[in-house]
């Protein structure tokens, strides 16, 4: 599933996913990022050129996952727009809202070549049913 | 030019065309296809030649060292010819754009047509070096990659400008193909964009070097950000989810 569509289907509504520039004035760049339900789980990646595992926070909720990493060398875009002109960013920040809930105690993550794979299991309660 | 036409591919320089190759690098999967020709153009040296206009297309312009450009641009001098974008094609556009590019191939006298682009891999977080593997739409062009041992996808749907691309350049008798490096779905891949320009070095034989590519990789990825959401989101009206489908007539 594409982080676009995903967004589409919580609160924050597409529209804001697609006017939304993806870097703000606070010093962060917002993330590339893609959602999937893998039914008892839910797959969260994050694209993170120039971040190392150790300046990598994850938090979890039962309905949302945060992430903020740090650069290592921090991006400078000059020349560039009218208001930007020069901008700088030291890290990634972004927050995801799940339509379902989730058990952040079983989350589990990995990085590898710059792309962060958070594992979250769904809160189930499992209740068995007898046929009459 | 033609006036009225959906897609009007406009000259900005006269080019003594003399059988030239094209590459097409638009946003696709992985944005493979425009890291890859944007590469070849800066390490080429190639000149802008022309541009795309289309009422199809998103009203935008790029601005670069203050002056104003399409970010529909084509590149090249009398051998090689590049085409690429710096904003998504919109999908109802890829017919007429397809179809206008393909005459005006036709029209130069191209000797061949490379399509450059991703083959989306669930594990590229594990792959150390992508494979890539190729589409031909005529005898001459499987021929070309069963000389150059490119391996062949041989059973399933491919979806996108690429796949139509192939299929114009075969109603205006063009050989084309398609590289497909593995790659990321849905973030930039500069190391399939390497695979492929080493997969298109077999072809072209400019040598071009992936060295810088790969150093700068992680440059190219944070600048690649906004064009891979704008290609993303439009990926499901491309149909891109069917290349992950099994053809009832698979053999």
């Amino acid at each position: 599933m594409l982080y676009g569509r995903w967004e589409k289907d919580t609160e924050m509504g597409i529209e804001s996913g697609i006017r939304k520039a993806m870097w703000g004035c606070d010093g962060n760049l917002e993330p590339l990022y893609d959602v999937e339900d893998k039914g008892a789980e839910i797959l969260v990646t994050f694209d993170l050129p120039r971040v190392k595992k150790e300046d990598v926070e994850i938090s979890t909720s039962e309905d949302t996952v945060e992430v903020t990493a740090k650069m290592s060398n921090a991006v400078c875009w000059e020349r560039w727009g009218g208001i930007q002109k020069r901008i700088t960013f030291q890290a990634f920040k972004k927050q995801i809202r799940f339509p379902v809930q989730i058990d952040p105690e079983k989350a589990t993550a990995s990085f590898k070549n710059g792309i962060l794979r958070i594992n979250l299991p769904k809160l189930r309660r499992e209740v068995s049913i007898d046929i009459d | 030019m033609k006036m009225g036409e959906l897609v009007r591919i406009v000259e900005e320089d006269d080019v003594a065309y003399n059988n030239p190759i094209v590459l097409e690098g638009l946003p696709d999967v992985g944005l493979v296809g425009t890291i890859a020709a944007s590469y070849a153009v800066d390490k080429m040296g190639y000149k802008e030649i022309g541009h795309i206009e289309s009422d199809l297309f998103p009203p935008v312009m790029v601005i670069h060292k203050g002056k104003l450009k399409s970010p529909f641009r084509i590149y090249g001098d009398e051998s090689v010819v590049v085409v690429l974008s710096e904003v998504a094609i919109p999908p109802n556009a890829i017919y007429p754009l397809t179809e206008a590019l393909a005459d005006w191939f036709k029209g130069i006298n191209a000797k061949l047509v490379i399509s450059i682009t991703g083959l989306p891999a669930k594990d590229r977080m594990d792959i150390e070096k992508p494979e890539v593997f190729a589409v031909g739409n005529n005898e001459d062009a499987m021929k070309r990659l069963a000389d150059k041992h490119v391996g062949l996808l041989e059973e399933g749907f491919i979806a996108g400008t690429y796949a139509i691309m192939q299929r114009e350049c075969s109603k205006k008798d063009l050989s084309a193909i398609s590289l497909l490096a593995q790659c990321y779905p849905v973030y930039p891949d500069p190391g399939a964009a390497a695979s492929a320009i080493e997969s298109l070095e077999e072809f072209l034989e400019l040598g071009i070097d992936v060295a810088e590519l790969n150093e700068r990789a992680e440059e190219i990825k944070l600048k690649a950000r906004d064009l891979m959401r704008q290609t993303a989101l439009s990926a499901p009206e491309m149909q891109k989810e069917v290349e992950q489908d099994m053809p009832i007539m698979y053999q």
